[in-house]
């Protein structure tokens, strides 16, 4: 049933239970939780009598190695799956899956599982090793220099903006953004890239009279980037921030990488298609124990290509869990690291401070750079202007816009506390708890 | 902080015209960045990002807290597949309405955070009122009852309570409530005043017709058709006479039965399309009571048998009974309707806004058992009877044959039909879960496993739904 050998090789690494903090079955369906590269687990279900199959992994081959290693796993050693009530996940995606039966393969290649194992199990030779290290230092170095020249086009181009003058950037940001993150990813400098792909979105969401403000913040970020860049191109934050992310592997391989044991809730989900092709996937976690690091930020990316994509929970979900976060000043993008799942309970939000904006200060100062970060706010109500502009507006006084229009029943309820992110312009709500229990928001 | 905005102000007018801002900073910000034009652009961005907060002295204006209803809100355990049924389906019309009223129908309301109706949705049951009118920010009226509702008490209740008190009214003091209705639909805007008349329809009678005479000249074209309907049902307003001997000259009022001999009315095909539509368009335009006048018959005749006709021309027919039809033509045609073994159930669904509550609840189970038209013509006629049918009543029905075959059509896995077995379920399975009552629910659900379709399946989502809530307590 596997689409070719390469993909059955690819599910005998994953053969180890360790990998699956979650292996159930009810009846034909089983269904399990596989940690892969991303931040969020692969979710995977199979029907073992007609082997349709569904996983949220970006993978375009059918069935994927995780579906083929959920079955080999079940065939291997079924007992091992617990007997267990259809999640609510499972019933979502029941009716999404492709066809039953295998598909038909797209090579009639011989595949053999035995070889797949062989090669799984195969140790790495010490001189191709060698070698790989080798490149891959040239790599950095030769990435280093061209991201430099990247940066000192950007600081033209920015210069060149202000000299034709911003008003003329704000009324036309798109294709003036679209050129200096082309030259940014032959530069080798594509996170930076992106995120100047995506400024004309940012701020063409704005009113006109709006813009010129946000331009300045926005490009005031760019030039302090770039800068500290120059200063430090081995910070591991602002590499992040300009060439690209580690892997899992490498956060988890890392002995200085921060690590959190909570109790987390999952405060919301935001999906967005970029421009460059990949669908970002954010998922907002909050600490319920009294800890100083408040919020974890799990985040995806699937091309567009492979269709409409989630993270693995549901917002309002509670586990506990070890969290590695990613090396920063103030540390907010993370992985799970292991997961269990606690008990559903009513309690409230950790207090906050009375100025929710004390903290963006606090961590701008540290991260100047950063676009946005997540609040919590205390009790407030959500409120209209006199022109109709919605507000969140905090019963201790101070008010923040928001950036979209709530759902009706937020203009409704008294709020205890929310979870908002707050981007120095405008504040999108992630979640409530109110006296109508929990709003969740579009985020 | 002054100082920082208006420092900003000045190095933004020179920015936006493309000018260097170094002369405009603050003397501190000069001696930071030098000459460095790019950190100043930096500094500035930095500063205004948290040294200003947003500019909220403009007034706020906070609404009324949304009211508690008397309804307790879904459990939790229901809700997300509340939400579920609530998204649009892709293939599939939305279920909102109808799913809201079966909520209803168990006792429960939905919470506000998954679904609140809009202001305009009058459809939504009486529960919710209070909502509807804190979504129309009517809150501030106070709710009632206080006083009883009368012309001098009309303007203390909000719409949706003015609403749903004239319709018990009109029920119990059918005078009363028109006295309330002629008074107050003056002051009303046009589109309430047609909801206003509207409700004479409950328990209409002679004492109606003054009234309804009054509003022949009403300056809404929409009130004056309804009020001729309404005159029309009571054998009044006969129409243009010559209208009604042009339509009468295009049907036959045949005799048929060998031993009961009642008549028909007969609609045939005519020579062209330009005649249909004219036919159509006088089906729309003269009342039953005229058509029987010119056919030298009465008003009854014509719904002592369903009518001879293609199904275009027959619900045309229908639909004239429907509106101007009397209350015994339309409980006799919907009952030759459902007796005929050729005429299609869904023909009665011009008739269903004619049929009382309590008749709707005893007449349900013979639309879902002669309704061969995937549930649509039992869904739509149900109104407040959701979740009420048994499985005997829906499993009578040649739907249910449907529902069987395309599962199994499903569970074989066969590629062959299963796009379109896939289509017919979607649509067929929640209208089914609608309709059955709980028990019922569970018993389908069982058979369709033992037929082969998975118990996960989502399509199963309103069967589940419907297992579970059990109707609440009042």
């Amino acid at each position: 049933m596997a689409p070719d050998q390469s993909a059955l090789s690819a599910a005998s690494a994953l053969l180890k239970p360790a990998k699956w903090p979650v292996r159930a079955q009810s009846g034909a369906l089983i269904w399990g939780e596989c940690q892969g590269s991303g931040a969020n687990p692969y979710r995977v279900v199979a029907d073992i009598e007609n082997i349709g199959s569904k996983c949220t992994c970006p993978s375009r081959k059918f069935p994927c190695k995780h579906a083929i290693a959920l079955m080999w796993m079940f065939v291997d050693d079924g007992g091992a799956f617990q007997s267990g009530e259809i999640p609510a996940w499972v019933n979502d995606w029941m009716g999404r899956r492709r066809g039953g039966g295998a598909a038909a393969t797209a090579k009639s290649e011989p595949k053999s599982m035995a070889l797949a194992q062989e090669e799984a199990a195969k140790p790495a030779d010490p001189a191709v090793e060698a070698r790989r290290q080798a490149a891959a230092v040239k790599r950095a170095e030769d990435t280093r220099k061209s991201v430099l020249a990247g940066l000192e086009d950007l600081e033209t181009w920015i210069t060149d903006q202000m000299r034709a003058g911003l008003g003329t950037f704000v009324n036309e940001p798109g294709e003036r953004c679209r050129r200096i993150a082309a030259r940014l990813v032959d530069a080798k400098a594509g996170a930076l890239a992106s995120r100047i792909d995506e400024m004309p979105s940012r701020l063409l969401m704005l009113p006109t009279d709006e813009r010129l403000d946000a331009a300045i913040m926005e490009l005031g970020k760019l030039v302090v980037l770039a800068r500290a860049w120059r200063a430090a191109p081995n910070d591991p934050e602002l590499r992040r921030e300009i060439v690209t992310s580690e892997t899992r592997e490498d956060i988890l391989r890392d002995p200085r990488t921060p690590r959190v044991t909570a109790t987390w809730e999952v405060l919301g989900e935001r999906v967005v298609t970029r421009r460059d092709g990949l669908v970002s996937v954010s998922t907002w976690l909050l600490n319920l124990d009294a800890s100083a690091q408040r919020f974890a930020l799990l985040l995806d990316f699937f091309p567009a290509s492979a269709g409409r994509r989630t993270g693995a929970f549901a917002p309002s979900d509670r586990f506990h869990a070890e969290v590695a976060f990613y090396p920063a000043r103030t540390p907010l993008r993370a992985v799970i690291v292991s997961r269990a799942d606690a008990a559903a309970a009513a309690d409230a939000w950790p207090g906050t401070a009375s100025d929710a904006l004390s903290g963006y200060a606090e961590l701008k100062r540290e991260a100047p750079w950063r676009i946005e970060a997540p609040m919590l706010l205390s009790k407030g109500r959500v409120a209209a202007d006199k022109g109709g502009r919605m507000w969140w507006r905090a019963q201790n006084g101070g008010a923040l816009p928001l950036r979209m229009a709530p759902p009706a029943i937020a203009l409704g309820a008294d709020i205890e506390s929310a979870v908002a992110l707050w981007d120095g312009v405008r504040l999108s709500l992630i979640a409530a708890q109110s006296n109508w229990g929990r709003i969740d928001f579009d985020a | 902080m002054h100082e920082i905005e208006t420092a900003l102000a000045h190095l933004r007018t020179a920015w936006l015209a493309g000018r260097p801002a170094h002369d405009a900073a603050p003397q501190a910000w000069r001696d930071a960045v030098g000459d460095d034009e790019l950190a100043l652009l930096a500094l500035a961005g930095q500063a205004a990002d948290v040294l200003t907060r947003p500019d909220s002295s403009a007034g706020f204006v906070e609404r009324a807290l949304l009211p508690s209803l008397s309804t307790p809100t879904l459990p939790d355990a229901h809700r997300a597949r509340f939400r579920r049924l609530l998204a649009p389906p892709k293939n599939a019309p939305s279920l909102e309405h109808p799913l809201v009223a079966f909520v209803a129908a168990r006792g429960y309301a939905a919470h506000p955070a998954d679904w609140l109706p809009c202001a305009k949705d009058d459809w939504a049951p009486d529960l919710y009122a209070p909502w509807l009118d804190w979504m129309r920010d009517e809150a501030h009226a106070a709710p009632g009852p206080k006083a009883d509702l009368t012309s001098e008490t009309y303007e203390s209740w909000s719409w949706t309570e003015r609403r749903k008190a004239l319709v018990e009214l009109r029920g119990e003091s059918p005078a009363v409530a028109l006295g309330i209705i002629a008074a107050k639909a003056g002051s009303e805007p046009a589109e309430r005043r047609l909801r206003l008349i509207e409700l004479l329809q409950i328990r209409l009678s002679e004492a109606d017709a003054d009234y309804l005479e009054t509003l022949l000249k009403d300056r809404s074209d929409r009130i004056q058709a309804l009020a001729r309907a309404l005159l029309a049902r009571l054998g009044r307003g006969a129409g243009t006479p010559e209208l009604a001997t042009e339509l009468a000259a295009m049907v036959e009022l045949n005799k048929i039965g060998l031993i009961k001999r009642r008549t028909q009315l007969s609609i045939k095909p005519l020579k062209t399309p330009a005649q249909h539509v004219r036919r159509r368009e006088l089906f729309h335009l003269v009342p039953l009571s005229a058509l029987a006048s010119a056919l030298n018959a009465e008003e009854l005749q014509l719904v002592e048998s369903a009518p001879d006709a293609a199904f275009a021309d027959a619900l045309d027919f229908v639909s004239c009974v429907a509106t101007t039809g009397s209350d015994a033509a339309v409980t006799a045609l919907i009952a030759q309707l459902l007796e005929s073994k050729d005429a299609p159930v869904a023909l009665v669904r011009p008739l269903a806004d004619r049929v009382a509550p309590e008749e709707r609840k005893a007449l349900a189970p013979s639309f879902i058992m002669r309704d061969a038209d995937l549930f649509e013509t039992a869904l739509d006629v149900a109104r407040d009877t959701l979740g009420q049918a048994s499985h005997s009543t829906i499993s009578a029905s040649p739907t249910f044959a449907t529902i069987k075959a395309n599962v199994e059509i499903m569970a074989r896995g066969e590629d062959a039909g299963r796009l379109a077995a896939t289509r017919i379920l979607e649509l067929l399975l929640p209208r089914v879960g609608l309709l059955l009552d709980a028990t019922g629910a569970r018993d389908l659900l069982n058979e369709i496993a033992n037929w082969g379709l998975s118990p996960a399946d989502p399509r199963l989502d309103m069967l589940h739904f419907n297992a579970a809530l059990t109707e609440k307590a009042t």
